[in-house]
């Protein structure tokens, strides 16, 4: 074996890949395999290079896992065993999930950094594309600035990416069309689903328990658009429907949200009176009473239900992540920010007069507006280079009011004929006097796509530029000779680089 | 800082001052001065407590001998808490300025998380409690019947005092409170049978007191150290309680007697209405029940009570009520009525008989506190019209003032939507409540409201029944979908915990800016208690006039008494309590200057002057002409203009000696001219 100091975890035997048998081993540091009969490794990876592992689907004849890493590459092992294949790879699968968090912390960060840069800011990927992949400069001196300014900022900062909450109309979406035959279509999409499933985490069970096991994917949908439990009017949900134990676990779910009480004395209604003992005895009795089951005010129970379930699931944290075996899913609508979150309205703030005390807040700095009025009626797009305000217009408006009461008709002065057509010619789209209207703006006369291209090439450039002008000062010996040496090239490949792109253009256009 | 109130020091424990607040404290004062009754409205969220609490503080200060106790009265425990606060703050900076640590006792009240310790009471200067604790006979007599003559009574957020009068002195009986009325009796049976068998020296002294009369009491009286008592009349107390009830066996008979006739009176299959006189013959005619023991039977309990030396008297609530209602029946020829009603007009064929022994006269419970105490003042946000609350609860103010809200800008936008786009008239009156084109278009409106306004919106509607009905056509006609794709929807429900969760998922989702619309209902938990400031309430629509259910026994009952004994018209006072609720409702959303919200009264009936004039005067005052008959589209564009010239930065320089004044502005010449413009009187 190769090294014999390292720790052996596992060893899986016939295990294929790339078709050739062979035995995978798991180690402390890393994951091998090597062919049958032979006593090297073809496939070494560290733990730390792997990014993720995916297994096939349960179902599938073939049972293989599939390591990604963050390069891009991946790697196919196919477990061949026939009699304990899926235990082999399970095993293997398990035991990857333990180890590969421990080595995620210590994975390259920067080329994590680097990988999320590009994927976040298109336009550098862009950039990276024109520049990196087509060779015009080295990958090393692409990132050689920008990571200067990865390396200073907080990580913690660009690590916390905003989460995208959860539509509170997402049901709404889902409208009904009718197919022309007497059924119904509902057009659902992955945003939709994936939505139901982090609001109702109860119906997500009921998914992963059926299908695809018991149910076809849209079996399962037309199931869910036909229970009860997706018409909010419902009262009792019959037995035999797979939703109704989620109906039961919304209903438990709520009571769980209520019994919870609120942290927040001001809104709890509960104790707002001043009430003697027997009084509150008597209406709490009185009260269970009086609440009566009616299909009204279940829908106003389901309101409340979805819109704190909605609220929940748009502060949960971690669930969309890939990795499902750490997921838990709550079904109480209570999202663990909650606990975090405090009402600020207290008690002291609650009785303080901002405005009657000094000011001893932070200054903040007011916006100032130059035109009032019209960040208050909106933005208006510009017709011409000149702007007319709303007295000028009031103005002209008076103006011509004023032309037009004095106007009398002068009927033996009027236009001939023909200088009157031609004027009419002229004040119509296209003549000489509308020109303004025919004038098309270029963004309007270049195609999309080429506009498109000529923006990328203008990026790249400018990003040469960039690299170009940095070089001054030339004080460095390695400044000299990157000004010198390659950094020329590179203008130059750009340079021909546009004029391909130029003449190519020409030739499509002839 | 310390402001010259007509001659008297008050310190007060801000920087700056709004001019009413400066206003309200003269009139206080003037109040004070007179040693009489005042009604004072001032707009919320102007600082109102703190006026009062500086301006009694130092009247106390200055007069030690004049004012010995200020008793502050509050409706909700988080208000009582803010009162506490607020105090607490006023002498942090009275020993602050003075130097000197300050004696003031003040002393909070409030149910069994800070039980209260009786003494302390009249020790302490000042005492924050709620309204029962001097309302409602039964606690009041345990509580503040020895409270000194020379006290300043305070009634904050008193819009609702009248009903408060009326709930405490009136017994709803049913067949619930019988049997465990009957359990009670039979334990009290039991306790006399065992106390006979050892300790039978006790009872003969209980007979011995009972026959020397209730002199206690009655010296007490005389002498002025006591709070009267509502159930326990003048007359009691000169006479000997009657033989008939004066041993224990025969009282605890007598109870049995006596619940035996209620419970036949529950067995009716149709209404019966009567009055306390033709309750009193009934009962004499049919058990042979004389008028005279009934009167004494809430006294004679108690005294009973205390011979058991039985420590939970919690235990004997039904038949401590029905006691109190024996009393006060036989008391009482006037201001009381008797329903009986075997089923609720809901649900008809649900036997439910109950007995509602109704107050109609609001004065009756308030007025021992006229009587006793030097001044009461009655204060709140929402009293208009002011002259109305001396009438019903019977007493003659010597100031009567309405304050306006000075601004430096116009922070708060009435606006009365009158009709929908398509022009059919907005109104929630009977006529048109099932009116398919008034609640579409009732929904048209909060649709187009969810998507101009900024972050939280409250509605009300006019009754829960009202809300539920138009709630489930809003979702059949998918306006609740469209309007979620702005904000979520919260509804309150008749649960009270239920309610609580929703507004606290409210208050979230305003506050990570989602946004959300509160669904809610007026006269219930949330429009009397809930603040939402700021961005808690950027919008309130009031969906409807919130009249009062009309078609109740008891109302019908009070209405009538009311035209009868103080000439009010049924209409005035229903447009009245009508228009106070939803004063209370739309007031909900301003708290103060630097706060900003729309006030949306859908119904057209808001534009007529009968209704728009009893609005209070700081909201009346900013309704234009131009307001008064708009569509949604309308609405839709005042709106969003307000909205965004409010978001403008509003500092303090902007307020300052308009809204806003410092010590030296105060004191110029022509700010004491304006001020003196602040207060209405009427």
């Amino acid at each position: 074996m190769a090294s014999l100091s390292e720790e052996v975890l596992l060893v899986v035997k016939k295990v294929r890949q790339r078709k050739q048998d062979g035995t995978l081993y798991l180690m402390a540091e890393r994951i091998a395999w090597g062919p049958e009969g032979k006593d090297r490794f073809t496939v070494s990876h560290l733990y730390a290079d792997i990014r993720c592992q995916k297994i096939s689907p349960d179902g599938k004849s073939k049972i293989q896992l599939q390591l990604v890493l963050h390069t891009g590459e991946s790697t196919t092992f196919h477990f061949a065993n026939e009699s304990s294949a899926l235990k082999d790879r399970d095993a293997a699968k398990e035991l990857l999930q333990q180890l590969l968090p421990k080595f995620k912390k210590k994975a390259n960060k920067e080329l994590e950094e680097k990988n999320r840069m590009l994927q976040e800011d298109p336009v550098l990927f862009q950039l990276y594309k024109d520049l990196v992949v087509s060779q015009v400069i080295s990958a090393e001196e692409f990132w050689a600035n920008r990571l200067g300014g990865i390396n200073n900022t907080d990580p913690g900062l660009c690590d916390n990416k905003q989460e995208v909450g959860i539509s509170g109309a997402f049901l709404a979406d889902i409208r009904p069309q009718t197919d022309g035959c007497n059924g119904l279509r509902y057009n659902l999409t992955a945003d939709i689903i994936e939505s139901i499933f982090r609001t109702y985490p109860a119906v997500k069970q009921k998914y992963s328990e059926n299908v695809p096991h018991n149910l076809t994917e849209k079996e399962f949908w037309t199931r869910f658009f036909q229970s009860h439990y997706f018409h909010r009017d419902r009262i009792n949900t019959g037995t035999q429907d797979i939703f109704s134990e989620c109906a039961k676990q919304d209903d438990k779910g709520l009571k769980s949200m209520v019994s919870q009480g609120v942290k927040n004395p001001l809104v709890d209604l509960l104790s707002l009176e001043d009430k003697t003992l027997d009084e509150v005895r008597f209406n709490w009795t009185d009260s269970n009473r009086t609440v009566k089951d009616s299909s009204n005010s279940a829908i106003i129970k389901r309101f409340n239900h979805h819109s704190a379930m909605v609220l929940a699931a748009g502060s949960r944290k971690g669930d969309t992540q890939v990795d499902q075996a750490s997921e838990t899913s709550s079904t109480d609508g209570n999202s663990r920010d909650s606990d975090f979150f405090q009402p600020p309205v207290r008690l002291q703030e609650a009785i303080e007069y901002e405005d009657l005390q000094r000011e001893n807040g932070p200054k903040t700095v007011a916006l100032n507006l130059k035109k009032a009025d019209r960040y208050a009626h909106g933005p208006v797009p510009l017709q011409s280079q000149q702007y007319t305000t709303s007295q000028d217009i009031i103005n002209s408006v008076n103006y011509i009011q004023h032309e037009m009461a004095n106007y009398k008709p002068n009927l033996t002065q009027v236009l001939s004929s023909t200088s009157a057509s031609s004027a009419i010619a002229a004040l119509s789209p296209g003549g000489v006097l509308m020109q303004a209207g025919a004038q098309q703006a270029i963004n309007q006369m270049v195609p999309p796509e080429v506009q498109g291209e000529l923006k990328h090439l203008y990026a790249a450039a400018g990003e040469l530029l960039r690299h170009f002008w940095a070089c001054f000062p030339v004080n460095t010996p390695f400044l000299e000779e990157k000004l010198t040496g390659h950094l020329e090239e590179m203008l130059q490949t750009a340079y021909s680089k546009f004029h391909i792109w130029q003449t190519r253009r020409m030739m499509r256009k002839t | 800082m310390k402001l010259n109130i007509e001659g008297l020091l008050v310190y007060f424990p801000y920087d700056y001052i709004y001019p009413e607040q400066y206003s309200y404290m003269l009139e206080l004062k003037r109040t004070l001065d007179a040693k009489g009754h005042g009604v004072l409205e001032m707009p919320s969220g102007t600082g109102k407590t703190i006026s009062l609490l500086s301006l009694i503080v130092a009247y106390q200060r200055a007069f030690p001998l004049e004012v010995t106790k200020l008793i502050y009265c509050s409706r909700t425990v988080p208000e009582i808490e803010k009162v506490v606060e607020e105090l607490r703050k006023l002498m942090e900076f009275y020993s602050k300025e003075t130097g000197e640590t300050n004696n003031f006792l003040a002393l909070a009240l409030s149910s069994r998380k800070n039980l209260c310790i009786h003494p302390e009471i009249l020790h302490a200067n000042i005492v924050v409690y709620s309204y029962h604790y001097l309302l409602d006979p039964k606690i009041a007599d345990l509580v503040s019947k020895e409270l000194a003559k020379k006290s300043v009574v305070v009634f904050d957020e008193a819009h609702n005092i009248d009903n408060v009068c009326i709930d405490s002195m009136s017994v709803n009986i049913t067949r619930r409170t019988l049997d465990r009325c009957q359990n009670n009796v039979d334990t009290l049976q039991n306790t006399i049978q065992k106390i006979k068998e050892t300790d039978a020296a006790k009872l003969r002294e209980e007979y011995r007191r009972l026959v020397d009369g209730l002199k206690e009491a009655s010296v007490a009286r005389e002498t002025d150290i006591y709070l009267s008592n509502p159930v326990l009349p003048d007359e009691i107390l000169q006479e000997a309680v009657p033989g008939t009830i004066r041993t224990a066996e025969h009282f605890v008979g007598f109870l049995r007697r006596f619940l035996e006739y209620l419970k036949s009176r529950l067995r009716v299959q149709h209404v019966v209405q009567e009055s306390t006189p033709q309750f009193l013959k009934d009962i004499f005619d049919k058990v042979c029940i004389d008028r005279k023991p009934l009167r004494f039977c809430a006294e004679r309990l108690q005294s009973l009570l205390r011979t058991l030396e039985i420590a939970d008297i919690a235990d004997f609530s039904a038949v401590t009520l029905i006691s109190n209602f024996a009393t006060l029946v036989s008391t009482y020829s006037q201001g009381f009525t008797i329903i009986i009603e075997p089923f609720e007009d809901r649900t008809p064929t649900i036997a439910n008989p109950v007995l509602h022994f109704s107050c109609m006269d609001p004065s009756i419970a308030i007025k021992p506190v006229f009587q006793r105490f030097q001044s009461v003042v009655i204060t709140s946000g929402t009293l208009s019209p002011l002259d109305i609350y001396p009438r019903i609860l019977d007493f003659r103010p010597v100031t009567m003032a309405s304050f306006t809200m000075t601004l430096a800008r116009t922070c708060l936008c009435p606006l009365i939507v009158g009709r929908g786009n398509d022009q059919v008239a907005l109104s929630s009156k009977f006529e048109t409540r099932e009116d398919f084109a008034v609640i579409r278009n009732y929904g048209n409106l909060l649709l187009e409201m969810s998507a101009v306004v900024p972050d939280g919106i409250v509605a009300f509607f006019t009754s829960y029944v009202y809300m539920e009905n138009i709630v489930a056509s809003w979702y059949e006609q998918g306006i609740l979908e469209n309007i979620q794709r702005n904000k979520l929807i919260f509804i309150e429900t008749q649960d009270a915990a239920e309610t609580s969760m929703a507004l606290e998922k409210y208050q979230e989702a305003c506050e990570n800016g989602r946004g959300a619309i509160l669904l809610s209902v007026a006269r219930g938990k949330v429009s009397e208690g809930i603040d939402f400031v700021h961005h808690f309430g950027r919008a309130v629509i009031m969906f409807g006039v919130p009249y009062v259910y009309t078609q109740s026994r008891i109302l019908k009952a009070r209405l009538e008494y009311l035209r009868d004994q103080f000439q009010i018209r049924e209409n005035d006072f229903l447009t009245f309590d009508a228009m106070r609720h939803a004063a209370q409702c739309v007031g909900r959303a301003i708290r103060g200057k630097t706060d900003y919200g729309l006030m949306i009264f859908a119904d057209k009936r808001y534009a007529r002057a009968d209704k728009r004039g009893k609005l209070p005067r700081w909201i009346q005052e900013h309704i234009t002409d131009g307001s008064l008959n708009l569509t949604v589209d309308e609405t839709v564009q005042l709106s969003k203009h307000f909205l965004r010239q409010m978001a403008q930065p509003f500092r303090q320089e902007d307020q300052l000696g308009l809204s806003l004044l410092t010590l030296e502005q105060l004191q110029s010449e022509e700010m004491l001219k304006k001020i003196t413009q602040i207060a209405h009187q009427t």
